[in-house]
Parts: C-alpha cells; structure tokens; sequence
C-alpha cells in the first residue's frame, strides 16, 4: 500500500461523506417524521435539511487543506479539486433553493437525496484520474441524473423527456465504456498519466483514433455538443425545473473539468493540431468540429424556440461550444494554465448564472402555468424583481459587461487566440465564436424585450415570489454581477490553486 | 516480398462478411415473401394464435411490473454477498479501519431495505 490509512482517506472525503450523510438524513426525516404532513412542508423541510447538509460540506472545504494522491491517481485531492467541488455544492444548494416551493413529486425525500448522491457522484467525478473511476462516479451521476428527470411521472412530456435523457445517455455511457476499454487495451494503464506515457507508442494507430473519438462522444452527450445533443432541448423543457437546472449546471461543471482532465492528462502527445490549414489528427481537430457545430446549430436554433427552457437548452450547447475552445486552448502547453483558469471561471459563472435563469423558469411556469416566452409578456409590471433577474442571467449569457458572462467569454476567447506558439492558429474559431456570440444577443434580446416592452393583460395580478426563491435569485444574480465585476474574487484563487496543483 | 496484411485487414474483412451476410439473409426473405407468399391479411390470419383454440381477447396484454422491486430489492443482498465473503475469509487478518468500512457498507445496505420497507415496497399489491 502507499501509506494511505483509512483515516486519511476519510479526512480527504469528508465532504463526500457529509453530502451521503444528509441524503440518508433526508430520507428518513421525510419518511420518518414528516410522513403525514402536506406536501409544500415536507418539500420545505427536506430542503432545510439538504441545505443545511450543503452548507456543512461548504465548510469542511472551506477549513480542510487536505493534499492526497491514492493509488496512482484513483482519489485525488489538492486545493484546484476543492474550488471545482465548491462549485458543484454551490450549484446543488441553489437547485435545492429553487426546488423548495415545488409540488411535482410526492416522493420528496428521495428527490433531494437523489440531488445530493448526483452530487456526491459529480464531487468523485472531478477528483479522479483513474479511468475506472471516472466510469463509476459518471454512472453514479448519471443515474441519479435519469431518475431525477423522471420524477414528474404526472406529465407525458417529463416521462418522454426522461426517456430520451436516458437512451441517449446510456448509448452513450456505452460508447464512453468502449472508448475507455480500447484505451487500456492500448496502453496497458488505467491512470491517465500511465495512459499517457503507453500511448506514446501507439501514436498512429488507428485504434487509437477510434478510441478518442469514442470517448469524446461519450462526454460530448454529457455537455451537450452538437452533434449529440439531441436530448438537450426535450430534457430541459420536460424534466422538472430543478433537475433540469442540476443537469445544466452541476453535470456540465464536473464533466467538462474531467473531460479536459482526460484529454489534457491521458491523451497527452496526441493532441494533433486545430489550426486553421494544418490540421492534424487528434483530440484537437476532434473538439474543433464539436466546437463549430455547437456554436453554430446551438445559436441558429434558438432564434427560433418559443419555449423559455428550450431556449436555454439551445443556449447551453451553444455556450458548450465556447468552453470547448478552451478546452483546446488546454491542448497547448504554454497557455494550459491560464486556459484552465479561463475554462473553470467560465463554467462556474454559467452553472450559476443557469441556475438563476432555471429559477425565474420555475416561479414563471408555477404561476403562469406555462413556460413559454410570449407569456411573459407584461412581467416587468407584475413583477420587476423576476424581470430584473431575468435580465441579469440572460444578458450574463449574451456577455454584456460587467456581468459574469462577459468576462468568461473575454478568459476563453484570449485563451484561444495566444494558444497557438505558432500563430494565430485558433483564430477561425474565435472569430466563429464572435460571430455566434452577436447572434445569441439577438435571442436573448427577444425574451427580455417580452419581458420589458410588449405589455401583458392589464388586469394581470401582480407575481408573489416566495421568499426561498426571492433569496436564491438575488443570491445568483448578485454573484453574477459581482464575479463579473471583480473576477479577480474567483480567478486569484484559481490561478493560486492550479499553480499549486499537480501540473494540471 | 509479399509485405504482411495490415493488422487491421481481419477487422475489416469480418465487418464486410458480417454486413454482406446480415442484409443479403434479409433480401433474400424479402425477395420469398415478395414472390412465394405474397401478404393476404385476413380476420382469421390476423387473429391471435392461442395452441388452436379460439383466441380470447385482444393480443395486447397487460404484463404485471410490480415483481420488478423485489428483483431489485435482491439485487441489494446479491451485491452484498459478492462483498461479505472476501470479507468473511480474510476476516481474521483485518485491520480495525477495513471492519469499520465494510460495515458502514451493511449499514447503508440495511438502510436501503429499511426505507424499501417503510416506502411498504415489500406490500403485494
């Protein structure tokens, strides 16, 4: 053994622990002890309970330094694995936030511990370097993701949109499972670092090309890029708001940390190139042609979407696009940290910044009974604090400055542009993602133009907000506008962390 | 010289045996169903084969999925089983740590039974 006793490792996994222990509480408390009380309180309550489970997880990262590196890299702790895990609790306690006032599911316990073990899955997801590993925790994620989007069993739409979440993914999944057993059979190592150096061998095989590709599909259903991106629009309108939020938020924060981990990591030295004129094979040109088509159908598509969350769904594969630039620019040894930092800054607003946009859904299509854009019409006067979010989250995703967004897309597109040693090699793209990024203002433009200028039934009632949305949106859309504004707040620490961090 | 055949060439020719082998069993049932029996639906060709008695009913049946919970709720033991007898053969040689983790393991395992028990899974319905 490595030296490695179970109380270190219980050390190191204290948060994961603490996240198992609230999903186990918040089973029996709603089953326990709140089985006959009406349902807004047991959804209340089991949201206090998961909240409170959050916020303890939230401190034991915040106060343990723990540094550890098990069995060749299958739990890896350091402080850049700890910032990425306090986004991903974040994310969950804001989702439970905006889950508080919901009534879509009698069987609330297990919604929330549901939240919590995708949660719990994600948080191993992303301190993994073992392929193995990886495969479990995304499984974890991804079956506690399945069921959450199937708990609204009243609606059809939920029904065929969890349906289709779970085809896709598990086809997918399948993918991943194969492209990960041709990696081993390549290079004989289940660690991406030992994948790495056994690859060196295996450069032109072809093999390896379809191993690659393999799994890039796997996790490119994860983030939703073109062209695996079909079940993006169903789920995210179909699915309850909450879990559809987790899904575009958390998922995505963790499967881009560990996609670019096994790319940057595993497939070292088979980069290839991306640069316009001279592409090689590789990973690069791979995440080139993903990059392109999300940004470019994800924009398109959403001009034409009449539907709030499906809107956002388009606008999520496109924004996928974007990262994947950065993931490229990850590819190129001189800008990966910066890259990185660029990358992880711009997931982590976005998760955020959706959440916010998922949450004004929420309290829209409860009230409104539908979530469609031309029933907004008129909610500025109904209710200017949902209207003010709104615009906050949806300009945040256009990148209007000082908003969180924009200083995102300004990290990944700078990140592109001096990736290249040897040029401006990633420029096209760039300049692609520019071009699309005018486009999305249009959409985003149109919803709030709804919101703010067409004007509703006169005799409309004004909107109540309960209070745990109120404090979970102002919360979101003050951290947008304040990580936008200082986005030293969250890159100083994340540059501090990487550069302490085990070269990734 | 005869250069030795790519080490890929097997993949190759089997993907092409398997595809030529797969569409042409297919053509060929089509092109005996086209010419030898042509389709002439009928109310008693339609009907449901019950063992050569009169068909009761429609075709579509309803299929009872309650049994489901319980093959899950064994699933649980079943993967419990795969886990307790290592631990059983080595347990004399046990560190106190791996005796703590492996009944935190049961611990969660009987909390699932519990909650299937109170959610009253185990009530046939």
């Amino acid at each position: 053994m490595t030296g490695v006793g179970y109380s270190d490792l219980l050390a190191a996994l204290a948060p994961e622990t603490a996240l198992v222990l609230a999903a186990v509480a918040v089973l029996f408390v709603d089953m326990g002890l709140m089985r006959s009380a009406p349902l807004r309180q047991r959804f209340l309550t089991a949201c206090a309970v998961a909240g409170l489970g959050c916020l303890v997880t939230l401190g034991i990262l915040a106060s343990s330094g723990a540094h550890l590196r098990f069995l060749d890299g299958v739990l890896v702790v350091d402080s850049l694995t700890q910032w990425v895990k306090v986004f991903l609790v974040v994310l969950t306690l804001f989702t439970a936030g905006i889950s508080a006032q919901a009534e879509f599911t009698e069987h609330v316990g297990e919604y929330f511990a549901l939240v919590l073990l995708a949660t719990v899955g994600m948080m191993f997801l992303v301190s993994t370097e073992e392929i193995l590993m990886i495969f479990v925790s995304l499984e974890l994620t991804s079956l506690s993701l399945y069921v959450l989007a199937a708990l609204d069993k009243r609606t059809r739409h939920a029904s065929e949109a969890a349906l289709k979440y779970f085809l896709f993914g598990s086809v997918a999944a399948a993918f991943t499972l194969f492209g990960l057993s041709l990696v081993y059979g390549l290079s004989g190592a289940t660690n991406l670092t030992g994948i790495a150096a056994g690859l060196r061998a295996h450069r032109s095989d072809p093999l390896l090309a379809v191993a690659v590709v393999m799994v890039i599909m796997g996790f490119g259903f994860k983030v939703a890029v073109v062209p695996f991106h079909l079940w993006a629009p169903d789920a995210y309108e179909g699915a309850p708001v909450p879990a559809a939020a987790l899904i575009a938020s958390g998922s995505k924060v963790a499967s881009f940390f560990v996609l670019a981990k096994i790319a940057v990591l595993g497939f070292a030295g088979v980069e290839g190139s991306g640069a316009w004129g001279q592409l090689r094979a590789g990973w690069l040109p791979v995440l080139a042609v993903l990059a392109v088509g999300s940004m470019v159908l994800g924009n398109l598509t959403a001009i034409a979407q009449g539907h709030l969350r499906r809107l956002l769904a388009y606008s999520a594969i496109a924004h996928a696009g974007y990262v994947l630039l950065g993931l490229m620019a990850m590819g190129y040894p001189s800008q990966r940290s910066a890259a990185l930092a660029a990358v992880l800054y711009y997931v982590a607003t976005y998760g955020l910044t959706t959440v916010g946009a998922f949450g004004v859904a929420s309290v829209i299509e409860r009230v409104l009974g539908n979530g469609r854009i031309d029933a907004l019409a008129g909610l500025s006067r109904r209710s200017p604090l949902l209207a003010l979010c709104l615009m906050v989250f949806l300009l945040s995703l256009a990148g209007i400055p000082p908003l969180a967004g924009f200083f995102g897309k300004f990290g990944l597109f700078t990140a592109a542009m001096g990736a290249d040693p040897a040029g401006l090699g990633l420029l096209w793209l760039v300049g692609i993602a520019i071009a699309m990024s005018t486009v999305s203002l249009y959409y985003y433009l149109r919803v709030l133009k709804q919101a703010y200028v067409v004007a509703g039934d006169e005799e409309a009632s004004r909107i109540v907000v309960p209070w745990t949305d109120r404090l979970v949106l102002i919360a979101a859309a003050v951290g947008v506008f304040l990580l936008g504004a200082l986005p030293e707040l969250l890159l100083g620490p994340l540059a501090r962390a990487i550069a302490g961090g085990n070269g990734f | 010289m005869p250069s030795a055949p790519h080490p890929y060439l097997f993949l190759a020719l089997m993907l092409a045996v398997g595809l030529v082998f797969c569409l042409g069993m297919l053509g060929l049932a089509r092109l005996w169903a086209v010419w030898v029996s042509p389709p002439k639906p009928g109310l008693t060709k339609g009907a449901a084969y019950e063992c050569g008695l009169a068909p009761q009913g429609d075709v579509g049946i309803r299929f009872q999925s309650q049994y489901y919970l319980y093959a899950i709720i064994f699933l649980v033991f079943d993967v419990e089983t795969v886990f307790l007898l290592p631990f059983a053969v080595s347990f004399t040689g046990l560190a106190p740590g791996a005796f703590v983790a492996i009944m935190v393991f049961l611990l969660l395992l009987v909390e699932g039974l519990v909650w299937a028990w109170g959610k009253g899974l185990l009530r046939w319905r």
